[in-house]
């Protein structure tokens, strides 16, 4: 997963190059790095984070560049692994987000051939290769190197003595923008907010010349292609902090708002017009990976407990190599970016078996909407923070209307039961709000957890994916060890380590499994372990069982996911900030991971 | 040219409708106070923003974030504890340079007031305008345009000119300001009043549109004020046999059922269910995410979002706030009443029910007018609320 940018126009590339790689700084922050060509070809590049390399940016001069931000798959994190690559005559540059799988008998095959190797990465053999076939066109050469290679790429390449920014792309996404005068490219739409909202994505297997006048865009086989630009909603500033400390709060806080916008237009037309869910299919398999998974967990329970219909989830990165059963499952793909490389490679896989696909993503035009047959949109916004947290929420509501639907159309859910979880349903923004009215207390609650080293984290039922995503996101800000596990399971294993010092953190609702969790936390408060437990508001018995109470509002048991969910988000948030870490960008993590 | 906006107070006198939420952000004709404010200041080429916050800051903060999407550029300063707008306005010190504004984020104004203020060109200024009461607010004494004495809340009727809290400033005023804060001057109005002996006060006159809500039953009337909608702006789905006159806007996803009557000005907002036959009259404005069912009328009300009206409901000069949940037939009429806050009474001529956020209902509730019904208080059937119930109160 990494992050690329090209510029061609009448502006020095620098700063264009430099700034709109700090909005691609969620896809890695390794290392980075940038090419400009005016009288030479000028590189820059270091480890570490792009506010260290502009403190040490020489003057670049030229209007025409590239730039790389790094998050490390192939090499370890250093200066000399760090894009752009330059070929051995120091004609081209050339950067890279993707894996290239055969680059050791490449590197090989080249090396044989007299080309010097300057990094350990996979990457580099793409330089060089081209360097090979340049015969007076960047673009054909890089066709040409580009068929040697097997594996993923977005690529930019720029070449001495030429305006042109060369691109191409294979299942790493790159979109291209208008300026006038000027053009770009980019990993992700929100680079180029600041200059243009005038875009056009670039499909798979498709490569461009972007110059400042000009963009052509041509097919996999090098035909020219025609496509008319897309105008982008989105402007930079909505991701901008706006007064928050960090924009994990600022995500946390728009969750009312998100979750409107993701009902808007779903909800009152939930049973209308058509859609591959009123189809024919005996079961559904939900397909996704990290915090998506866990929202595809919870939407196992509910699709199960509204429609009955047997569901099940696998992880993309599994299914894609897996036989596949004799079933014809309605696939449902979650993924927030809609680039994640293994359920773009599940997509296509559950295509090609002939199942139906639908896709839940926040964000319009990404790859995944080209490879389904029907996408949910989330409308979340963008969400900058790594950890996911109102692009969570929302893909459980898009999950709560496909639930409906489904159990609607193939008749376990009546109309009048429909209409009651409708209702629910659309006051969901503000028991969020309520959630959220409570940030002190939850924040004081962190007491109990700031100095852990390890935390349990327990849940039945349908708030089982709820404690795992709650683990999931205490560890990936904080880096406590967390564990979410089945209440139940407790006993089999887990409760051996249980001692005074590891807090657990444990979802109490009311609802058919709520004596069996009383059961379990007398268990774990005879090991004297702390307990900090999450209920209903009006819940007083938990308090008999819990060091610590945590209320929620009283909604249907089916929807305490997303209560518990902001709860558990806002628990990690301050936990994390008491720790001083760096919430937003956490060590080793990226946002969307395009490698597989 | 750089505004102050203080939006760090609560609102106390507004309770329960600032519970969970700061004086300025209470929505009135679907907005936020602050949202007209901001956009008065735009309208006048004031993009540079300082909102102090405080109370609830978030609310703020995560509606207007750096101000782009209202075509300002907004920056944050925090006021931890209220301690009034003189030291509200020290609190913004490092943002500002020059001559700058200094609004209430918690009055309804244009951007006409605005304008008459920047085009007297005379620093420092105060704005001041006409009022039936100045005996709630800080009464004017001009002569030849300058303020010979500030009144706060005079009990003696001594003229009806009265301060509008916007003032414009400079960085050597404000420098006085920070030197007085904590020699018992809280307001801006204070210090003011203070230099008038050494300095020239213009005070500039408005008839731009400036309206103040102090207790909750003025929000019926501002939120009227704030609905200036023009025509028909309808986004969402109209079923066939819905009737709708006057000024309407109907926001994206909402849906009007069939048998309904809208009489405007009335505005929506977004993912709204409505009917069918539901009646909406004049004044009315009804938040996102609302759900009306059959046979309910709405007259002259603020409704905020995700609020449930059961069926058969009658509510009219009133106010429901976020998350209001109604199971069917609530009877709250409008009505002469003596209302009371902070251990005051006050004669309304006519006013309906207020009820805060979350508070749930059965079936069968009469609310008699002028009763302030708190947060999250659950009325079980059939009960009869006279007078005010408390936050989180429970009636069976």
């Amino acid at each position: 997963m990494c992050g690329i940018v090209g510029y061609s126009g009448s502006r020095q590339a620098v700063e264009v190059l430099i700034d709109a790689l700090k909005r691609l700084e969620y896809r890695g922050y390794d290392s980075a790095g940038i090419a400009v060509c005016g009288k030479e070809l000028q590189v820059h590049k270091d480890k570490g984070e792009i506010a260290g390399l502009e403190e040490t940016l020489p003057m670049l001069k030229g209007t025409v560049g590239i730039s790389h931000t790094r998050w490390a798959t192939c090499g370890r994190p250093s200066k000399n692994n760090a894009h752009p690559f330059v070929d051995c005559r120091g004609k081209f540059a050339l950067v890279h987000n993707g894996i290239i799988e055969n680059h050791i008998a490449l590197r090989k095959e080249l090396q044989a051939r007299g080309h010097k190797f300057t990094s350990e990465t996979d990457t580099e053999v793409l330089v060089h290769l081209l360097e090979e076939n340049f015969k007076g066109d960047t673009h054909e050469a890089l066709l040409e190197s580009l068929k040697k290679v097997k594996g993923t790429y977005a690529v930019a390449v720029i070449r001495l003595g030429s305006k042109e920014v060369v691109a191409a792309r294979k299942e790493n996404p790159l979109v291209i923008g208008l300026g006038v005068g000027e053009n770009f490219v980019a990993s992700d739409v929100t680079a180029l907010l600041n200059y243009t909202n005038n875009v056009l994505y670039m499909m798979d297997g498709e490569s461009a010349v972007i110059t400042p006048g000009s963009v052509k865009l041509f097919n996999e086989s090098g035909g020219r292609v025609e496509r008319e630009p897309t105008l982008v909603s989105w402007t930079v500033e909505d991701a901008e902090k706006g007064g928050f400390d960090h924009f994990m709060l600022k995500e946390i806080f728009e969750g009312p708002s998100a979750i409107h916008n993701t009902l808007l237009g779903n909800l009152n037309e939930i049973v209308t017009g058509d859609s591959i869910i009123d189809s024919n299919f005996s079961s559904v398999k939900i397909i996704a990976c990290g915090s998506s998974y866990h929202a595809a967990m919870v939407g196992k329970y509910l699709i199960e407990t509204i429609s009955s219909i047997p569901t099940t989830l696998e992880f993309a990165s599994e299914y894609r190599y897996s036989s596949g059963a004799k079933e014809m499952p309605l696939v449902i793909l979650v993924s927030q970016s809609g680039e994640t490389a293994d359920t773009l490679a599940a997509a296509r896989e559950a295509r090609r078996r002939g199942c139906q696909t639908l896709a839940i993503t926040n964000v319009v035009g990404s790859t995944i909407t080209r490879e389904v047959d029907e996408v949910f949109y989330t409308h979340a916004g963008p969400e900058i923070c790594v950890a996911a947290t109102k692009t969570y929420i929302t893909q459980l509501m898009a999950l709560y209307v496909l639930g409906m639907r489904i159990g609607h159309s193939h008749g376990a859910l009546s109309h009048d039961a429909l209409r009651l979880l409708r209702s629910e349903l659309r006051s969901m923004p503000q028991y969020v709000r309520e959630v959220l009215e409570n940030a002190a207390a939850i924040e004081e609650a962190t007491d109990m957890i700031v100095n852990a080293r390890d935390v349990f984290f327990i849940g039945r039922n349908i708030n089982y994916p709820t404690v795992l995503e709650g683990a999931l996101k205490l560890k990936e800000i904080s880096y406590i060890h967390a564990e979410g596990y089945a209440a139940g399971e407790l006993k089999h294993g887990p409760l051996a380590l249980l001692n005074p010092d590891m807090p657990v953190v444990a979802v109490c609702i009311r609802d058919h499994t709520y004596e069996k969790m009383l059961a379990n936390l007398t268990e774990v408060a005879a090991r004297d372990s702390p307990v900090l437990a999450i209920g209903y508001d009006d819940d007083t018995e938990l308090s008999s069982v819990a060091n610590r109470v945590i209320g929620i509002p009283k909604v249907k048991p089916i929807f305490t996911p997303v209560l518990i969910a902001v709860t558990l988000q806002l628990l990690a948030y301050y936990t994390a900030r008491r720790k001083g870490c760096p919430i937003d960008k956490p060590r080793n993590l990226a946002k969307s991971v395009t490698v597989e | 040219m750089k505004a102050v906006v203080l939006a760090a107070g609560e609102g106390t006198r507004l309770r329960p409708f600032t519970v969970s939420r700061p004086k300025v952000m209470i929505p009135v004709g679907n907005r936020p106070i602050l949202e007209y404010v901001v956009s008065a200041l735009v309208d006048n080429g004031v993009r540079d923003i300082v909102l102090v916050v405080g109370y609830r800051k978030e609310r703020i903060m995560s509606h207007f974030a750096d101000g782009k999407k209202f075509g300002a550029k907004i920056a944050y300063a925090v006021q931890e504890k209220q301690l009034g707008t003189a030291h509200a306005l020290t609190v913004a010190k490092r943002h500002l340079d020059g001559d700058f504004l200094v609004v209430a984020g918690d009055n309804l104004i244009d951007g006409r007031a605005i304008a008459d203020l920047v085009g007297c060109r005379r620093v420092p200024a105060i704005l001041v305008t006409k009022s039936e009461t100045p005996s709630k607010y800080g009464v004017v004494q001009v002569e030849n345009e300058k303020v010979v004495r500030i009144i706060e809340k005079p009990e003696a009727k001594i003229g009806n000119i009265i301060s509008t809290g916007t003032y414009w400033l400079n960085k050597e005023l404000l420098r006085t300001v920070e030197e007085n804060v904590g020699r018992d001057m809280i307001g801006i109005t204070q210090v003011l009043q203070s230099l008038i002996p050494m300095m020239a006060l213009s005070a500039v006159h408005t008839t731009g549109r400036w309206i103040d809500a102090v207790y909750p039953w003025d929000l019926i009337g501002v939120n009227a004020a704030a609905l200036t909608i023009r025509g028909q702006e309808i986004a969402g789905t109209v079923e066939s046999g819905v009737t709708i006159k006057g000024n309407v806007s109907i926001g994206a996803g909402t849906r009007i059922r069939s048998g309904t009557y809208i009489e405007g000005p009335v505005t929506i907002g977004e993912g709204c269910d409505i009917g069918p036959s539901v009646t909406i009259l004049p004044s009315t404005s009804v938040g996102d995410g609302v759900q009306i069912d059959s046979f309910s009328l709405v007259s002259n009300c603020l409704i905020m979002n995700n609020v449930d009206i059961g069926s058969h409901s009658h509510l009219s000069h009133s106010v429901l706030d976020d998350g209001v949940t109604i199971s069917t037939g609530l009877a709250a009429p409008a009505g002469m009443a003596f209302a009371k806050v902070e251990d005051e009474f006050f004669k309304l001529e006519r006013v309906g029910a207020l009820i805060g956020e979350a508070t749930e209902m059965g079936a069968g509730v009469v609310i008699s007018p002028g009763s302030i019904v708190g947060s999250g208080c659950r009325i079980g059937s059939g009960v009869r609320v006279t007078g005010n119930l408390e936050n989180k109160s429970v009636v069976v």
